[in-house]
């Protein structure tokens, strides 16, 4: 064992009396032994890995009286997909699995997506901030660097193609302390010399007029040009529907089960011969892994896993549309006088939706999909962001959530071939900023399965890929006249059901019957924004619901909210006998 | 008699209806205001975003509705027909499953407002001298009362529930838990409770009920739901449907007590934790709005601080009985019909104790006007004078057995004894009485 490790070694045995222990495997270092919660198994982890190593953290401490996790999955099974034998089969339809999908239908290629929730976008993605980030505290050298930089760049001309909001709003990153202004004014070379887009210096006087809602407490900020916002749900689902245009094949609620693997007895390396799911066992050539919290999952079922995630949970909150008259652009505040406690990150985002969207936080947590929220991170992300938005009132809320990044112990990106599998490609550990990189991360995995498929096969470029796709029409920010003729070819657009949103029917039958087919009552909040409002679907919930039954033939009391099991009725009144 | 006037828009010449009242939203308090306007002779026009008139009464299938306008009890959609049939002789432009996406205000024009109409038939812009916001309220949803825990399905505003049950015939619930006694948490209780379903508990973190007295007997008692005070939901469980919720005392400032938690195991969360007036167009006017009611500041002829706009039923205040909404909207009809815009600049303004709730209007623009004065005690209390005073004496005495914070009480007085000028206030005061 190598001198850092020794001394981690002792350092671990110091702090757990010598019950973890490091065993370095080369391409990887693991951690066994025992501890008694948590957030010790974390700190072990954090305490050996070396942020942006390529030798990553395996982290298999047990911990004592864990809270078992059900996770979430489709119930329901058939051979719909069995005996399927993909070129590409692509694990996890978040932001990242649907890029990928898109990228590689680029290409003459067989490619299935397969994602075990009943719609993209549901899970890490959806509640993501929507920030395009300029990549202010990545440091140069991390894998993620370069994804977000490149990803940045990219979002200009994909949003164009795929017909989704995309605003260059800038970052304001704010300073209190006025001490700190030499500093921040040098380090506008550093930023102007790693990030995307341009850094300056902006003095308060100037601030104030550009973003009057700034706290007066705010002495200069450093101002980030290349900063943007996206709705994740539209972009992922504008990825997910031009993927299926161009030829790429999405199954909903399919689970990834189990894998069978074949060893190669000269070198060791194991290939993927078939992966088992609810819906029958397919036979890939390629596997990729996109499965996010799951990625480690995913890795170990293919002999592959090199790397632990360590979910890490964040709260955000959305203010009324009332609150974004306060607020143009995205702002967060570097404070000289309060003491730097842990949670980092987070602050003001002005959506492209008009909402206002603040936080998160981040807390390390064990659940996967625990997305609960309590009253204190709540309130820890308010209070936070009211010394720089000293404006925001508990009464602008009108909604909040959590979600889960998928951290490795190394804090970066994972994108490579399988280091003990042939046939597998890990784009893992996709946390903040992954929603910059995904058009980035798409463009590397198609470029790495294609290179390992070319080992085996001709690939030949798709002569009818259409990178274009278009977006449902929103009758809101149509002009009168647009509007009007909209209406007169097609009435169904002139019937209001969401006044909150103001989304007419005909949007939402558009979002029931896309490529790819959405069915839920969250699936068409997503889509075109019905009970995002401030009723929260309290007035049209119920006629949402009747139009998704009338247009899918679903029995009403079979339509769900989100997941499997959410099902919002229990049948008709009158026919409580039968049960 | 039907008006219209030709505007240069982007577009060119276009021709615009135009109509002396235009009345938004077709509920008790819009029907009345179009019966009103059009009674005093006026050019109307009434806007529903729904596919029938009626607003919410349409889905009260439970009887207490016109009391005291009509001397019975009616279910909630009699009523409503009622209303719907007072109209039919009249000569009223009504457009149903029309949504108002935008109110304009111009200068210097008899017409200053046009309103943007969204219908199956097309985008169209009328003109008005007035306009009638009978615009109703919405209810609290659980993140504005901060329920933590998980999101699942089966968590429902009480007003959700009885659509669902009332008007689309579907159980929304079978073991269930309600959260809040305002008068439509009671009233689902028992509709629940008829159905089938199993209502567990009405749960209330105040320490008095929210609803009307007559509502717990009826609704609660006599079908054996028990309702707990001082006592809230702080936690949802369940990862796709709610499978339980967390129970909690609260104190007298409402926070939760620790070591109170109590685990109720059920598939249905039903709000009934307040209703909001609504007034997003309001406020796009600009309307002044009352930090005590959540609706606009109006004067005794329910006009609000921008002049031409009135407001009237639950978008005013969250009124108790339909018959109040009915009342308020006939009288800002009538005043909306008879509007003259002139510079009166006569202001006095309505001052309360802080033992009210509110009192609406709060402003009066007449030195001789005839007030109907609706208010709210914010406390429970025993045997209480009221009293409306001048700066130069006592303009009436009133004597309650009792108020309570849910049921509204209403005075009928004339102020031209009292002399007020402009800049004057009238004030409102409550005493405890032995």
């Amino acid at each position: 064992m190598n001198l850092y490790y020794r001394r981690k070694q002792k350092a671990l045995d110091r702090l757990f009396n010598g019950k973890i222990k490091i065993i370095d495997e080369e391409t990887s270092v693991r951690l066994v032994g025992s501890c008694s919660t948590w957030d010790e198994k974390v700190a072990a982890g954090l305490l050996v890995a070396k942020s942006g190593s390529h030798i990553h953290l395996i982290n298999d401490v047990q911990v004592a009286n864990l809270p078992e996790e059900k996770i979430s999955a489709p119930s329901e099974s058939d051979m719909s997909l069995e005996g399927k034998t993909p070129d590409v089969l692509i694990i996890g339809g978040g932001v990242v699995g649907c890029a990928i999908a898109r990228e590689l239908s680029k290409n003459n290629l067989n490619i299935l997506l397969i994602e075990k929730e009943y719609d993209v976008a549901t899970q890490a993605t959806s509640r993501s901030d929507g920030m395009i980030h300029p990549g202010i505290d990545i440091r140069p050298g991390l894998v993620k660097k370069i994804y977000n930089n490149r990803g940045n760049s990219l979002y200009p001309k994909l949003t164009e193609d795929l017909e989704v909001d995309f605003e260059r709003t800038g970052q304001y990153l704010c300073f209190d302390n006025i001490n700190l202004l030499p500093i921040a004014a040098l380090s506008t070379f550093y930023y102007n010399a790693t990030v995307a887009g341009h850094c300056k210096l902006i003095m308060r006087k100037k601030l104030k007029r550009l973003e009057p809602s700034i706290s007066d407490d705010v002495k200069f900020a450093l101002f980030f040009d290349g900063a943007g916002i996206v709705c994740p749900f539209n972009i992922t689902i504008a990825l997910a529907e031009n993927a299926i245009e161009n030829g790429a094949e999405i199954a909903l609620s399919t689970i990834a089960l189990s894998m069978e693997c074949s060893k190669n007895l000269i070198t060791g390396e194991h290939t993927i011969t078939s992966v088992t799911t609810n819906r029958g066992t397919i036979y890939p050539k390629l596997v990729i892994n996109a499965a996010g919290v799951f990625a480690d999952e995913i890795a170990e079922m293919a002999h592959d896993r090199f790397f632990s995630i360590h979910p890490r949970k964040g709260t955000s909150l959305i203010l009324d549309k009332k609150a974004k008259a306060n607020i143009n652009t995205i702002y967060s505040l570097i404070s000289g006088r309060a003491k730097k406690h842990h949670s980092k990150g987070g602050g003001m985002v002005s959506t492209v939706h008009g909402n206002v969207l603040v936080g998160p936080d981040a807390v390390e947590t064990a659940l996967k999909e625990d997305y609960t929220t309590e009253a204190e991170n709540l309130n820890g992300v308010l209070n936070k962001q009211r010394q720089i938005a000293p404006w925001m009132k508990h009464k602008d809320i009108i909604a909040y959530f959590s979600g889960i990044r998928a951290a490795t112990y190394e804090e970066d990106f994972i994108v490579e071939k399988g280091r003990q599998t042939t046939n597998i490609l890990h784009i893992a550990g996709i946390q903040s900023p992954g929603l910059t990189a995904a058009p980035a991360l798409g463009l590397a995995a198609e470029e790495l399965a294609v290179s390992i498929l070319r080992e085996h096969m001709k690939v030949e470029k798709n002569p009818n890929f259409n990178p274009k796709r278009s977006r449902i029409v929103q009758t809101v920010t149509m002009t009168p006249e647009e509007r009007n003729q909209l209406i007169k070819n097609n009435p169904d657009y002139g019937q209001i059901i969401c006044r909150c949103e103001e989304v007419s029917k005909g949007e939402i039958l558009d979002a029931i019957r896309r490529p790819l087919k959405c069915t839920t009552l969250d699936g068409i909040k997503r889509r075109v924004r019905p009970t995002a409002g401030r009723c929260q679907g309290g007035f049209c919930g119920p006629n949402i619901l009747k139009l998704i039954s009338e247009e899918t033939g679903i029995p009403m009391k079979e339509v769900v909210k989100g997941h499997e099991g959410s099902n919002i009725l229990f049948g008709e009144r009158g026919n409580e006998a039968d049960e | 008699m039907r008006a219209a006037i030709y505007s240069l828009g982007k577009g060119g010449m276009r021709l615009m209806n135009r109509y002396d009242v235009v009345i938004i939203g077709g509920g008790p308090a819009g029907l009345s205001a179009a019966k009103a306007a059009s009674s005093e002779g006026a050019c109307v026009l009434l806007t529903e975003r729904e596919q029938r008139l009626g607003g919410i009464l349409k889905q009260c299938i439970h009887d207490g509705f016109g009391l005291i306008k009509y001397g019975e009890k009616l279910s909630g959609s009699e009523y409503a027909s009622r209303e719907i049939h007072a109209l039919d002789d009249l000569d009223i432009d009504i457009r149903k499953l029309t949504f108002v996406s935008k109110i304009t205000k111009h200068e210097n024009t008899p017409y200053c407002f046009t309103i943007d109409l969204v219908s199956a038939s097309g985008v169209e812009t009328v003109a008005a001298k007035t306009i009638v916001l009978a615009t109703g309220c919405r209810e609290r949803t659980a993140k504005q009362i901060e329920i933590h825990g998980t999101r699942p399905a089966g968590v429902i505003t009480a007003g959700s529930a009885q659509y669902y049950l009332n008007i689309m015939g579907q159980m929304p619930g079978k073991n269930c838990v309600i959260l809040g006694s305002g008068d439509i948490g009671l009233i689902m209780a028992r509709r629940l409770t008829i159905e089938g379903a199993n209502v567990l508990g009405v749960y209330e973190a105040k320490s008095t009920p929210s609803g009307l007295r007559r509502n717990i007997y009826q609704c609660l008692d006599d079908y054996n739901i028990p309702l707990h005070l001082s006592k809230t939901v702080s936690k949802v469980h369940g990862k796709n449907r709610v499978e339980g919720v967390t129970i909690v005392d609260v104190d007298e400032q409402m926070k939760p007590v620790d070591g109170t938690e109590e685990y109720v195991p059920c598939d249905t969360l039903v709000l009934s934790v307040g209703l909001i007036p609504e007034n997003e167009l309001a406020e796009s006017l600009g309307v002044e709005i009352s930090q005590f009611t959540k609706g606009p500041v109006c004067d005794e002829n329910y006009m609000t601080s921008v002049k031409g706009v009135f407001s009237c039923g639950n978008a005013l205040h969250v009124n108790d009985l339909a018959d109040y909404v009915s009342e308020s909207g006939y009288a800002a009809g009538k005043a909306a019909a008879n509007f003259i815009n002139d510079s009166n600049d006569f202001s006095a303004e309505v001052k309360f104790s802080e033992d009210f709730l509110y009192a609406v209007p709060q402003r009066i623009s007449s030195p001789d006007a005839n007030l109907t004065l609706y208010f709210r005690s914010r406390y429970e209390r025993g045997k209480t004078r009221l009293t409306v005073k001048s700066k130069d004496g006592v303009i009436l005495t009133k004597h309650y057995h009792d108020l309570r914070p849910p049921e509204m009480e209403k005075l009928n007085f004339n102020i031209s004894d009292a002399g007020l000028s402009s800049g004057d206030y009238i004030e409102l005061i409550m005493e405890r009485e032995y």
